[in-house]
């Protein structure tokens, strides 16, 4: 038993050395860390900056941490075993992530933050973000042209410990609340989800059966509360939405939805992979650490022109 | 030895052996997936014999082998433990609170030096494990349900904590005189990170327990026969509290390990870590049915999942794929441990007669 074990214990080290042998003729690494893959933003994202990566000649790993600061720990550590030339990281939290940013730069790999920020600067290469409170504005104010500038609405929140969700909610409010006559009845959390937003809908419906229109912190909670209008048999609800995913899109064709804005995710995915190319190459990125990228309104006029978080024409 | 050739026919003595054979397989099938993921990962992927990588990974399988080794008594005893996950995070979430917002008396802040924060979080979570004891020997709950239940409770309470909020900087402050905190989890001892070092004693510890003490014994005599057990004068109750006890003590080092490790305590840190631990504690061989099974088999088996799940994101393996394998390896594992359980019926009897008589001649 114990000689078997030595022989196999041989076996591992040539093994490795082989290894070692073949590393040397390959491409770098660049890792992308997303919080899911089975989500269309998300995917979206991934692909893009993978696609991107790819066609600059670099070697590509996705990974998804489940916005669970642990996981992404674990993978960012996983990214330094492998010796990744760079990591792009949409991350899980903006202050539980710091740590994790801080072990891969002091190991040498470049971190480009996208899509969310972190609680520290000067860690990270670039932080590349979209703008959360100009394009809450956008949304708001074509909300408030839809409801004629009168009459009851209803605002369903993203989850309340997401930055994100605050920043939108807060730019609703700074256009709806200029509006005397726009009356809001009810606020209520429904978790970025769609489920969550169908039920907490169909109560406030229930309570409150002179909802004009529903202000929703992101198109799967818009798409949610849309089933709940339909399924109570009402109509000529306006609703709208946030982030420009494909299915609302296709539910603003519909006319279910009136409006959502645009999050350039694709954009800034390219962005970030551009960076980190010209990092690695010149040794600058050429741009400063925080990088905010305009959100675009999409409407029944203009939403054939979006496809995929991204302006196709 | 000529008594059992002349007794029996050959043709048997060679079944026998290959019977052997396959039971030993069988019996040390966790070790040998081990040896046979590290070789697979090692071809593949080039950086993942490297010492830098094995650290990192040892430092991974540390959470779940603590969540496992600690869970095993539980099991042991025919019981399940589903709150391990929920007490590591309200664990990371008493720290951070702790560390951040201390305790104020009519008005002056007190912060308490990181050796109390340690210390008062474990205490927080042995609370709940004393209750998942209470709930199972004193008040009859189905362990599945009473902590199922803790599972919830603990969990609610890790988000009324902070209302839901990311505790940051636990890094603490010279001020306040609690500084230090991180390198429970961050922090080598002789180029060996610190939670692996944890891994190790309690393994140490649990295994002593487990094979050299009456109350080893009583674990499992109680997981193989509950009435016997108890009718042979074993305080059934009490070990059973002492097992659920340690299984949230196990969950408390986790949810330090995890905060320190972010320097941030998130409510929704540890969620389904109790389902990679019952997975490990599955993979080496322990029965959940109780009264069989070993605490190095949970270790092991801790660091089946561990590599699984690093080797496969090394090797860029799609998320999806990484799931589906995570859950083919589990059946398979309880699958073997059936075909074990039904083969050793079959051919033990026969082996230790032939073993005796082996003896006396």
């Amino acid at each position: 038993m114990r000689r078997s074990l030595a022989s196999f214990g041989c076996a591992l080290v040539l093994l490795a050395c082989a290894g070692c042998q073949r590393d040397e003729h390959r491409k770098k690494l660049i890792v992308i860390i997303v919080p899911s893959q089975d989500n269309p933003y998300f995917k979206a994202e991934a692909d893009a900056a993978a696609a991107r990566a790819l066609a600059l000649g670099y070697r590509v790993r996705v990974d998804a941490h489940e916005d669970d600061a642990f996981r992404q720990d674990n993978l960012v550590d996983a990214a330094i075993a492998s010796n990744a030339a760079a990591i792009i990281l949409d991350n899980a939290g903006a202050d539980a992530t710091v740590s994790a940013v801080r072990r891969a730069t002091r190991a040498g790999i470049a971190v480009f933050l996208i899509d969310r920020e972190i609680d520290a600067t000067g860690i990270a290469k670039a932080q590349i973000i979209s703008d959360n409170d100009q394009g809450a504005r956008l949304v708001a104010t074509e909300f408030a042209r839809a409801m004629n500038g009168k009459g009851e609405y209803a605002e369903l929140l993203g989850r309340e410990s997401d930055s994100n969700a605050q920043i939108r909610t807060r730019g609703f409010h700074a256009v709806l609340d200029r509006y005397p006559e726009l009356k809001l009845v009810s606020a209520q959390s429904a978790n970025w989800s769609q489920s969550e937003a169908f039920q907490k809908t169909e109560t406030m419906l229930q309570a409150h059966a002179n909802i004009a229109g529903i202000i929703a912190g992101n198109d799967t909670m818009a798409l949610g509360a849309g089933a709940a209008v339909k399924s109570a048999g009402g109509s000529n609800l306006r609703i709208t939405g946030f982030d420009g995913s494909p299915d609302a899109i296709d539910a603003i064709k519909d006319g279910e939805l009136r409006a959502t804005a645009l999050q350039p995710a694709v954009l800034i995915s390219r962005l970030a992979v551009d960076e980190a190319d010209r990092l690695l190459r010149t040794g600058s990125t050429g741009e400063p650490e925080l990088q905010i990228i305009p959100c675009e309104l999409v409407t029944a006029s203009n939403a054939d022109n979006y496809r995929n978080f991204e302006k196709v024409r | 030895m000529n008594s059992t050739t002349r007794n029996q026919p050959r043709t048997s003595r060679f079944a026998w052996a290959a019977a052997r054979a396959v039971l030993f397989f069988l019996r040390a099938r966790a070790i040998l997936v081990l040896l046979l993921l590290l070789v697979l990962f090692s071809v593949l992927a080039p950086e993942f014999l490297t010492a830098n990588n094995l650290s990192i990974l040892t430092k991974h399988v540390a959470i779940s082998a603590l969540l496992a080794v600690g869970m095993t008594f539980v099991v042991l005893t025919g019981g399940i433990d589903l709150s391990v996950g929920s007490i590591a995070g309200l664990g990371g979430m008493v720290a951070g609170y702790l560390l951040t917002q201390g305790f104020s008396f009519g008005g002056a802040m007190y912060f308490p030096p990181v050796a109390v924060v340690i210390l008062l979080t474990i205490c927080a979570c042995l609370v709940v494990g004393a209750l998942n004891g209470w709930l199972v020997a004193k008040a009859g709950v189905a362990p599945f349900i009473a902590t199922l239940g803790t599972l919830y409770i603990a969990r609610g309470a890790a988000l009324l904590i902070s209302n839901g909020k990311t505790f940051p900087n636990l890094g603490g402050g010279a001020v306040r005189g609690n500084t230090g905190f991180p390198a429970f989890g961050q922090s080598f001892m002789l180029h060996v990170p610190t939670p692996v070092w944890m891994m190790v004693a309690l393994f140490a510890v649990t295994w002593v327990v487990a094979t050299k003490t009456p109350f080893g014994r009583h674990v499992y005599a109680i997981g193989g026969n509950e009435r016997a057990a108890r009718l042979a004068g074993i305080r059934v109750a009490q070990v059973k509290v002492i097992t659920y006890v340690f299984s949230a003590f196990c969950a408390a080092l986790v949810g330090l390990i995890i905060a320190a490790q972010l320097e941030a305590a998130h409510p929704a840190t540890g969620e389904s870590f109790e389902l990679n631990a019952i997975a490990a504690v599955v993979l080496g061989g322990t029965s959940l049915m109780g009264g069989r099974g070993s605490v190095t088999g949970s270790l092991i088996g801790a660091f089946v999942i561990g590599v699984l799940a690093d080797g496969l994101v090394m090797l860029g393996v799609s998320e999806f794929w990484q799931i589906v394998i995570k859950g083919v390896v589990i059946v398979l594992a309880v699958g073997l441990d059936q075909l074990q359980t039904r083969l050793q019926a079959r051919i033990l009897p026969y082996l230790t007669t032939a073993q005796a008589e082996e003896g006396k001649s």
